[in-house]
């Protein structure tokens, strides 16, 4: 299993944000998330540059998600540290209310504004305000043509990470043959080149393995009940990929209760997010083998120090938050992130 | 009539009583369809273990959608059965993770569901408030109480929690008997008791159960507290089958699922009408199209479309099929 501890990988695309679990599909599938495909990024200095920040507002609309409670409280932290309060809006994954929450933002001149668009078009003239104001504009999971700077995350390179772990152990384990399913999202670009990466790095890798099923699935819920539906079709299913770790957790309890042993040794499930429960039967050694995952102290870092670095006249102050796929022999990493986790 | 003749008209009796049930439940004959149809096209739909998979995933919405029902042939709707649920798994599954016995922790999540039924109650039945405001403002609140006691994601219950949502009892799973518990109390409740006829009579009017001297507020009131209880047993049973419990996710839409289970098993949504068998249709046609439709490989976009479809089709034929019969 190819596994990196939080190394910078390159960029994939612009239109890239942050991981997700659950039900979050449907309000985001309704917001139609992604960056607009020929946006041309043009960073401009801020009126705010050179100036102290006492305040950042991180404007995260996804708060139903455990992921934005243990942001909100690193970055507070991290803010802290600098002196600086942390503000947050209350979207409720709603693209109007959002939009209505950073207008009023800008119209309280808040110094500097870190924010993950539901829609990147409809947030373009609200970026374009904010800067008129000389207030800090910080894109978070892709770019605005109007911004001081973004903050980017590599997708596509997660799923790539974990087909091709996938396909590894499919080739060692089951001699490269074998049935896979894969629990998808199509809904959401995040979610497309999560799959995207996923599928492709595993059939380049293992073509003998037969695809059985692809399935739309974010929620354990969903995730439990297609792959129920897809073991009473194919009892001898052996390799679960998930686009996030919720899905393949529910896919890792249908194998478990269709009689599957929790190390079954010709069985392999994967997902992606770095969720507390994956993690923790990774760490267990069960048949829930891998998990691309992001660092909270990482992308909490980049929500503070990116716009400090704007406010300082920092050249290029943009960063990509680092993916690393973590496996049964990363304990460190993996006590790391539940520890980030809370 | 004589002995001879009674046992030679029973089986026209029955066979009568089985044509009426038919054209009150048309929804019989479309699962029948349904089912065979899936049947024969996958192969394995009507495997044991597909159908014990779609039993188990329909035990929580039956479970759910029992007392809706009843809330709804009363005249109201509870619409926070979705963060409720949520709630009952976070405060069940934290109890586990706790230490607490099973049934202290199931008994935890029954409490916080009751206290949700109890301010829906209250406030829809005593201070007089539109159910539909109250308990889509509760959905929120409760979602945001659940949030913020529980902002992380919980897992690792133990095996005691875990066997509520895995044991086997009489080869059925544990959630599919306490769900075939409910579908018979709620039937039994609304055919041979007093206070199910009340139901019946505040959905159709009110006012007039109200001078026919029925207590106008306490049924509703209670089947309020009973339907936060099912809710939260539904999210103590969820988290125990999932060993994991997330406050911002769990159960988020299962509000639509019970009312649609409710709604296509034939409750009229304006109340005084509806029956159990109808409910366990619908909680049986949904998790079947479900099932059926990822069994046929069906790509997402078409098996959204499929089931809005069969959705409303399923709901215009429970409507239109008994005035035809009629």
């Amino acid at each position: 299993m190819t596994t990196r501890r939080f190394a910078t990988v390159p960029s994939a695309t612009r239109r890239q944000f942050l991981a997700y679990s659950g039900a979050v599909a449907a309000a985001l599938t309704a917001a139609g998330c992604s960056a607009p495909p020929g946006a041309a990024t043009a960073t401009r200095p801020s009126a705010s540059s050179g100036a102290r920040l006492t305040k950042i507002g991180l404007d995260y609309p996804f708060t139903q998600l455990p992921l934005y409670s243990t942001l909100v409280k690193l970055s507070t932290a991290g803010a802290k540290k600098h002196g600086a309060s942390l503000l947050t809006t209350n979207d409720g994954a709603n693209a109007d209310t959002q939009a209505s929450n950073l207008t009023t933002w800008v119209a309280r001149k808040v110094p500097a504004i870190v924010s993950f668009p539901m829609v990147f078009e409809a947030t373009e003239a609200i970026a374009k305000a904010a800067l008129d104001a000389g207030l800090i504009w910080v894109t978070y999971g892709g770019s605005l043509e109007h911004q001081s700077a973004d903050i980017q995350f590599s997708f596509r390179k997660g799923g790539t990470l974990l087909g091709t772990a996938a396909a590894k152990w499919a080739a060692e384990q089951l001699g490269g043959k074998g049935k896979i399913a894969f629990l998808t999202d199509s809904t959401i670009e995040l979610g497309r080149e999560r799959t995207k990466g996923m599928i492709d790095a595993f059939t380049e890798l293992a073509p003998g393995v037969d695809v059985v099923a692809q399935e739309q699935a974010i929620d354990p819920d969903t995730g439990l009940a297609k792959t129920q539906a897809i073991l009473a079709k194919h009892p001898d299913l052996n390799l679960v990929l998930g686009v996030t770790d919720a899905a393949a957790y529910g896919g890792f309890k249908a194998l478990q209760q269709a009689g599957r042993k929790k190390d079954d040794a010709r069985t392999f499930v994967g997902g992606q997010d770095g969720s507390a429960p994956s993690l923790v039967a990774i760490k267990q050694g069960t048949f829930y083998r891998a998990s691309a995952a992001l660092a909270p102290d990482d992308i909490a870092h980049a929500i503070v120090e990116v716009p400090r670095a704007v406010a300082a006249g920092k050249a290029d102050p943009g960063v990509e938050v680092p993916i690393a796929l973590v496996g049964p022999g990363d304990t460190a990493a993996i006590d790391d992130l539940l520890a980030q986790n809370g | 009539m004589t002995a001879a003749d009674s046992v030679l008209t029973r089986p026209r009796l029955v066979a009568s009583g089985g044509l009426t049930t038919l054209r009150r439940q048309p929804l019989i004959v479309v699962l029948g369809v349904m089912v065979a149809a899936f049947q024969l096209s996958t192969g394995s739909f009507l495997d044991p273990a597909n159908l014990r998979g779609i039993a188990t995933d329909a035990a929580t919405l039956a479970i759910v959608a029992v007392p809706s029902a009843l809330l709804v042939i009363s005249g109201y709707l509870d619409l926070s059965v979705g963060s409720t649920l949520a709630l009952g798994g976070l405060v069940g599954g934290w109890l586990a993770g706790q230490g607490q016995s099973p049934v202290v922790a199931v008994l935890g999540a029954l409490a916080a569901g009751a206290a949700v039924g109890a301010v829906n109650g209250v406030l829809c039945c005593y201070f007089g408030l539109s159910a539909f405001i109250v308990t889509l403002g509760m959905l929120t609140a409760v979602r945001g109480l659940a949030q913020q006691l529980f902002p992380l994601p919980l897992s690792g219950f133990g095996t005691g929690f875990a066997w509520l949502g895995g044991a086997r009892i009489a080869g059925l799973a544990a959630p599919v008997v306490v769900a075939a518990l409910v579908l018979a109390a709620g039937a039994l409740f609304l055919a041979l008791t007093p206070a199910g006829r009340h139901v019946f009579a505040i959905g159709v009017n009110r006012e007039a159960a109200h001078l026919s001297g029925i207590d106008v507020r306490r049924t509703p009131f209670a089947l309020f507290v009973i339907t936060g209880v099912a809710a939260a047993l539904a999210g103590a049973i969820k988290a125990s089958v999932l060993d994991s419990v997330v406050a911002g996710t769990s159960g988020s839409g299962f509000e639509l699922a019970v009312l649609t289970a409710v709604l296509v098993g034939g409750v009229a949504l304006t109340g005084g009408s509806g029956s159990i068998l109808g409910v366990l249709l619908g909680v049986l046609f949904l998790g079947c199209l479900q099932n059926g439709l990822t069994l046929l490989d069906v790509p997402t976009f078409w098996q959204q479309m499929a089931q809005g479809s069969a959705l409303v089709a399923g709901a215009a034929l429970a409507y239109f099929a008994p005035r035809a019969a009629r």
